[in-house]
């Protein structure tokens, strides 16, 4: 038997290494030098028992419970951490009576001070340890002394608790935190039977903290969040994917009835490998927060309950009349399918291209940028990240925006010596645990930055497999997604776009971009037209021309014929024909977009607006027709990840009274009499697929170049902000435990600027502009002078809606 | 006897049956003549501790055993406001559905606490699916002597163990004064919530 | 056998531990001479000495330093284990403070040996004399310049770094006191990477003994010949034996390996009060107890072994009849509880379960059960703990059950207070405050 499988990639690599033989239980086993014993036997069916020795962890060997025998060696050695070495022979307990003793002994051992609650034990019915103890452990203890007790559970942080007199000391959490999260903030403390995890005076608010409940081998670490509220034989699993980021987790969804109980990260060694963050695993309960239940429409201003035909039937209409003087807002959270449905259907029903995803701040370069480098394309991957030797970062914080990003960098780190280097204000924390290099760049002017990048960092990029990473930030830097494509053709560094949502990527590759078709097709281009038109089934010259508006276009476009409207009437003139006359919006936070006031005054001046939403929002209370569709455990579908990797899931449990987008939009087609689009995702993934990627030109049109480095003047500074992973998005409501851990908020400054407005260290510094003003405490950093950091979602800092700022704006410092 | 002719035949049976002992027995006149056996499976019921906490740690045990998947439990956490058993966990939603139960038994024997029993109870029919559901309410012991309803907290000086181990034999002065003063506290926001109505 | 005082040779003059003292009676001369053959030379002399490690393991001492990779680009350390801390060891300390240049001599032949310009002595931390007798040593040698940059004009630099302990016996393992001289948690590493390649601060690193360190600087200066001429074949060479117990004259007596513990007994002035042996440690608590039916064995690192002990730090302690064996074997695990360090099952667990039993045959509430019982939970740690630790807890209670089972089942009922008066097993009565 041996470890290759059969891929055959995977067969040319194992061919690479250096292959050794050994010998278990009598049969031959062949595996790369350096495997463990335990893992080595795991291929010839022997499963030797263990507690502290999941695979993606260093070997600590300390809990003794894969002792086994191995010929020529006195004592029983740990399986865990010894390598099978060339013609070794190991005798697991299923043959060595000395073997099995030896586990025998330790699980005596590890029972003598494990107390007997599993029956209240959330960790009871799926326990590593119970399940030992069932299988081998004797039915009688010889131990008759007083078990150790501790307090019940501690705090460690407000979600996870610890119970410490379950705990076996297999050391998982605390090397998790250690080795894969870089945020040792739990460590052994005291010593002997009294050895007990604990914190310092830090609580243990780490972003991947919930992982060391998924591994701990006994119930010592739970969460608050499912403390008590199910046993694991009360839990249907789903596999799902994580909606929360692009980075594409894999995650077990397990429901009870019809609510979501807890989620957590399933094993996907091309992603995700078995870890999620928190936000990921905890943020679950605005699934089912004050749910839209049935339709709406407007009726004398306001609201009220319809049934489905009869708002279909209005819904219908309204966006009928507006035929050719539509636009479709898409939000960046749909799935490749649902984006897709968009796509098409502003594209045929509604015979328009004024389609945009993003709900957020943008720039002139990104809808070229997207198209001809991103769309329909595959790659960079996490594997070329993790064997890269270089990483260059460009307007992008790995652990704020897309962390499973950060572990894989952190692993090549810590594994090969990766060298990353971040183009930022700041060496943010993350960055510090990737010992990233740090290239300054005052926000806004990331350009600059990119085309003086000094020549060791090009050489490094030079080095073959080399990735550049540019964050969807990097948008609003005129010129730094130009730079960024141009570095990566000098250097030959592989290119990649990470947005921070997770329906993004699917959406440009679907085409809900104006300008962009399906599959990375220009939409100027005629054969590219003509494609996208026959598998639609619609005639090539219906489809619109020219690119349409993006979001602030849209916006803009409302307001000026809201100013048209007036002038016409206030001279009595008939008005002319409205540039956008209906809206159809879904999943767009207005607070999202920089100059939310201006959007929300488009959807209020909007004549016509339609809604498919999930959950009341400042756009349903504006819309004519609200029309409530699915969330993601109602669904199935897919998101695609960073990479261009689809990452299809499959529906948790249905919800009678709602819809997906996609059969939604299917059924408006129908009252519009159009001919039936796809409804189901099965039939939607089939002519996305039967589309497939353009291989024809994407030009990528003359776009802006560099703007000058903005010169703060004195008491004023550039705005540095980027969100960080858990604040106060809506999609992470509902879970108080979850919020607990947030960082806390504070505004970062150098000490040079902080002195010149005359802010201590920890005092209040206000950041202010002609709408608003944010204080926080200030915290000195090492940056360049002149720079203002602030979170830009937090409680207490709302960057886009107090100070209608974007980065690299112009802000005032003050004292408080 | 004389050969009678077959179609009067049947009338003779009626005719002899008359003249014999009935074996009528008077349900529901006379049900206390006739008690189930002492190991009738009956009416389940949620027991107390002697101070009146709950057994039940909510630890669904009862409901993986039950081949009928007859029983409905959710687990919650107890606080220090709220008690309701001793130790962390308690059972916050607790359902057998009569309907579903076979009355086995199997339940009683998962139970770790020995909260879950059956009664000679049998009298479970009802005229809708709803109240044949029994709810944690309908199913838990009375308070007998000694008890003091929950939620209060265990006996000063004890934990679960003691409970376990049969160490608290009633409710101390101390927890029915601790119920009293909860009962005046309600009661005064009762009025008080009466007074605002009016 | 006669005594040999090397080491301790000096140590009666009135202040021994000074650079005057030490230099009047031939010190630092081995370094000059050291400093002036080739490095790999004196790892051979070390090696043909056939010098053994006195932390406990006996481990050969040249070998050991050959281990280390040369020309690797990377900086070497020496580590000098001062953590004495095993029951009954009291050999180190004294080194210490009566011989300070000994080991610093030592440490500089070493390092030079070794290519290491940076050496550290891990000391005790409960014991702060030798730490302070240790730094102002360290700077007498500093000034002097036998330590310092380019030594006596060889090239040679060389810092030595005098480390405090927070008070761990585990500490005393050598990775552990690696990572506690990290600033780590002081607990044992995964075993390999040896320290010799991969050890402080992830660089080859050679770790020994105090008393073993010291005996270099003899071993260069009187050659190995000399060396040799004492102890044994396998065992060869001097030892400072630290006898304790119930003695007349507890104390430290330096003669070769291959004495007879009678022969040191003799030394010590026999039992106290003309009493008997009723059993004795060759090497502190960690090792198989020996009856006086031993005291004519050899005190070598095979011969000890052949009689069922191990000779340890070499550091024996002699009880006499006064003693419950109960309550010595008691006291030695209440000891290894508290020092287990944690980190794996066995030893953490087993030593808080065997140490409870125990504490109730020592209160007379055995059980015939428990007995038999605690042999086979000394078995489940015995090689199965992840350091020496564990095995050394599981050690005492076979071999005292095998020489003493009645002393045992008398503990099923009676308590060791009573079986045995705790005032006469006092050294010193006065202290005794028990049974008074």
């Amino acid at each position: 038997m041996t470890a290759t499988s059969n891929d055959k990639d995977t067969a040319q690599a194992a061919a690479e290494v250096e292959m050794v033989t050994g010998v278990i239980d009598g049969h031959e086993v062949t595996v790369p030098k350096g495997t463990v014993i335990i893992r080595a036997a795991e291929l010839t069916g022997v499963d030797i028992p263990r507690f502290c020795a999941p695979p993606l962890l260093d070997p600590v060997a300390a809990c003794r419970a894969c002792l086994i025998e191995v010929e020529g060696m006195p004592k029983p050695q740990p399986s865990c951490a010894v390598e099978l070495g060339d013609g070794m022979v190991v005798h697991t307990q299923l043959t060595s009576e000395v073997a099995a003793k030896a586990q025998a002994g330790v699980m005596e051992f590890l029972l003598i001070n494990h107390p007997l609650d599993c029956p209240v034990c959330d960790k009871g019915g799926e326990c590593p340890l119970q399940n030992q103890a069932m299988t081998t452990g004797n039915p009688e203890t010889r131990y008759t002394l007083q078990k150790l007790t501790f307090p019940k559970p501690i705090n460690i942080s407000t979600e996870i608790l610890l119970d410490r007199e379950r705990c076996v000391m297999c050391q998982r959490c605390t090397r998790f935190a250690d080795e894969i999260a870089g945020d040792p903030f739990i460590e052994l403390v005291q010593r002997g039977a009294h050895q007990q995890i604990g914190i310092g005076e830090e609580p243990f608010d780490s972003y991947f903290s919930g992982n060391t409940i998924q591994i701990c081998p006994v119930g010592a670490l739970t969460s608050a969040d499912y403390r008590f509220r199910a046993r694991p034989f009360d839990l249907v699993s789903v596999p799902t994917t994580c909606e929360h980021c692009a980075s594409g987790c894999s995650l077990r969804t397990d429901y009870r009835h019809d609510a979501v109980m807890r989620r957590q990260a399933w094993d996907d060694p091309e992603v995700n490998e078995e870890w999620n963050c928190d936000k990921g695993r905890f943020a679950f309960p605005y699934l089912s927060l004050d749910r839209l239940s049935g339709p709406l429409v407007r009726e004398d201003g306001e609201l009220r309950p319809a049934s489905w035909p009869e708002a279909l039937r209005l819904a219908a209409d309204g966006l009928g009349r507006a035929r050719g003087r539509a636009a479709v807002l898409t939000g960046g959270r749909l799935t490749m399918e649902d984006a897709y449905a968009y796509a098409r259907f502003a594209r045929t029903a509604l015979a328009t291209d004024n389609i945009d995803m993003r709900a957020r701040a943008i720039g002139p370069d990104e809808a070229g940028f997207l198209a001809s480098q991103v769309a329909g394309t595959c790659g960079p991957t996490y594997a070329q990240l993790a064997a890269a030797p270089a990483v260059l970062l460009v307007a992008f914080e790995p652990e704020e925006e897309s962390p499973i990003v950060f572990l894989r960098l952190r692993k090549a780190v810590r594994q090969h010596g990766q060298q990353v280097v971040t183009v930022a204000p700041y060496p943010s924390h993350g960055s510090t645990k990737l010992s990233a290099t740090l290239v300054p760049a005052v926000p806004g002017a990331e350009a600059h930055s990119l085309a003086a990048l000094p020549a060791d960092v090009r050489d490094l990029l030079q080095q073959p497999g080399s990735v550049i990473l540019v964050g969807e930030r990097a948008a609003t830097a005129p010129g730094a997604l130009r730079a960024a494509a141009d570095l990566a053709d000098q250097t030959g560094a592989h290119l990649g776009w990470i947005p921070r949502r997770a329906g993004e990527r699917g959406a440009v590759d679907t085409g809900c971009l104006p300008g962009l078709l399906p599959g990375g097709r220009p939409l100027t281009d005629p054969a590219a037209r003509r494609e996208v038109a026959s598998a639609w089934g619609v005639a090539a010259d219906d489809l619109p021309t020219s690119a349409g508006l993006d979001l602030p276009a849209v916006v803009a476009a409302i307001a000026a014929d809201v100013a048209t409207r007036r002038s016409a009437a206030e001279q009595g003139d008939e008005a002319p024909a409205n540039t956008i006359d209906a809206l159809l919006v879904a999943g767009v936070e207005a607070s999202d977009v920089p100059h939310s006031d201006a959007l929300l005054r488009a959807l209020q001046d909007v004549p016509f607006l339609v809604s498919l939403e999930t959950r009341p929002s400042e756009v349903t209370d504006f819309a004519d027709v609200v029309l409530p569709v699915s969330v993601v455990t109602e669904k199935e579908g897919t998101f695609v990840d960073w990479e261009g990797r689809r990452r299809p899931f499959a529906r948790s449990f249905p919800l009678a009274t709602t819809f997906p987008d996609a059969e939604v939009l299917a059924l408006l087609a129908d009252y519009l009499d159009l001919d039936a689009a796809p409804r189901d995702v099965p039939a939607l993934r089939a002519e996305i697929d039967s589309l497939g990627a353009w291989g024809g030109e994407r030009p990528w049109p003359g776009a802006a170049g560099a703007t000058d480095t903005p010169n703060p003047g004195p008491g004023e500074a550039v705005l540095a902000s980027w969100r960080l992973l858990l604040d106060r998005g809506i999609m992470q409501e509902g879970e108080p435990y979850l919020a607990g851990t947030r960082q806390p908020s504070v505004a970062r400054v150098s000490a040079a600027t902080a002195a010149g407005v005359g802010v201590p260290d920890g005092e209040r510094l206000s950041v202010s502009t002609d709408h608003g003003t944010i204080a926080l405490p200030v915290e000195i950093t090492e940056m360049p002078d002149g720079i203002v950091w602030l979170p830009m979602n937090s409680p207490e800092s709302r960057v886009t809606t107090t100070l209608r700022a974007t980065p690299g704006d112009t802000v005032r410092l003050g004292r408080e | 006897m004389p050969e009678l002719p077959p179609a009067l035949s049947g009338f003779w049976v009626t005719f002899r049956t008359q003249f014999q002992k009935v074996n009528t027995e008077q349900y529901p006149e006379q049900k206390d003549k006739f008690p189930p056996k002492p190991r009738f499976h009956g009416r389940h019921q949620l027991n107390r501790w002697a101070d009146g906490l709950e057994k039940c740690v909510g630890c669904e045990l009862c409901a993986w055993a039950c081949p009928a998947d007859a029983i409905y439990v959710q687990g919650a956490d107890n606080s220090e406001a709220q008690r309701f058993s001793p130790g962390e966990r308690y059972g916050r939603v607790y359902q057998i559905n009569y309907l579903r139960c076979i009355f086995c038994g199997l339940c009683i024997e998962a139970c770790p606490t020995r909260a879950l029993t059956m009664t000679h109870e049998y009298e479970l029919a009802d005229n809708g699916r709803e109240k044949v559901i029994f709810e944690k309410q309908d199913l838990l012991a009375p308070l007998r002597e000694g008890m003091v309803p929950p939620p209060h907290a265990m006996v000063a000086g004890m934990d679960s163990h003691d409970y376990y181990m049969g160490k608290v034999t009633g409710a101390t002065e101390q927890q029915r004064e601790e119920v009293q003063h909860e009962e005046a506290q309600r009661e005064e926001a009762r009025r008080q919530d009466q007074g605002a109505a009016q | 056998m006669p005594l040999t005082p090397v080491i301790t040779a000096h140590w009666d003059d009135p202040h021994s531990y000074t650079l005057d003292s030490y230099r009047r009676h031939g010190g630092y001369t081995a370094l000059a001479q050291a400093l002036k053959t080739d490095p790999d030379e004196v790892i051979a002399t070390v090696k043909e000495s056939g010098l053994r490690g006195r932390g406990g393991a006996g481990f050969p001492t040249g070998l050991k330093w050959s281990f280390v990779p040369q020309n690797d680009g990377r900086p070497h350390y020496l580590v000098v284990n001062g953590d004495e801390s095993e029951p009954g060891a009291c050999k180190d300390i004294p080194i210490m403070l009566a011989n300070p240049h000994a080991l610093i001599e030592g440490i500089v032949i070493t390092c030079w040996a070794i290519r290491a310009s940076h050496a550290f002595i891990y000391i005790r931390g409960e014991v702060p004399m030798p730490i302070r007798r240790m730094q102002k040593s360290v700077a007498e040698a500093r000034a002097a310049g036998y330590l310092g940059k380019n030594i006596l004009g060889s090239g040679l630099d060389l810092e030595i770094v005098v480390h405090g302990g927070a008070g761990a016996y585990i500490c005393g393992e050598e990775t552990a006191l690696l990572d506690s001289l990290e600033g780590r948690r002081g607990q044992p590493r995964l075993k390999p990477p040896f320290p010799a390649v991969a050890g402080l601060y992830a660089s080859p690193t050679v770790v020994n003994n105090v008393e073993t360190i010291s005996s270099v600087p003899y071993i260069i200066k009187n050659g190995v010949s000399w060396y040799r001429e004492m102890g044994t074949e396998k065992s060869p060479g001097f030892k400072v034996w630290a006898v304790s117990g119930h003695v007349t004259r507890p104390g430290i007596y330096e003669a070769p390996l291959g004495i007879t513990m009678g022969e040191l007994l003799d030394y010590a002035g026999g039992i106290r009060d003309g009493r008997d042996v009723k059993f004795w440690l060759p090497g502190g608590s960690s090792v198989p107890m020996l009856t006086a039916d031993h005291l004519d064995t050899p005190m070598t690192y095979e011969a000890i072994v052949d009689a069922g002990s191990m000779l340890g730090t070499g550091t024996p302690m002699l009880f006499d009849e006064t003693t419950s064996v109960v309550k010595a074997i008691t006291r030695w695990l209440e000891f290894y509880r508290h020092e287990s360090c944690g980190k794996c099952t066995p030893c953490r667990e087993g030593t808080y379960w065997i140490t409870g039993t125990l504490e109730k045959f020592q209160e007379g509430r055995g059980s015939q059960d428990e007995i038999e019982d605690l042999v086979e939970i000394c078995n489940q740690i015995m090689g199965r703990s992840f350091c020496a630790l564990g095995d050394a807890a599981a050690t005492p209670y076979a071999p005292s059950l095998a020489l003493f089972r009645s002393e045992w089942e008398a503990a099923l009922t009676q308590p060791a207070d009573e079986a045995f008066d705790p005032a006469a097993t006092m050294i010193i009565p006065s202290m005794s405050g028990v049974g008074a």
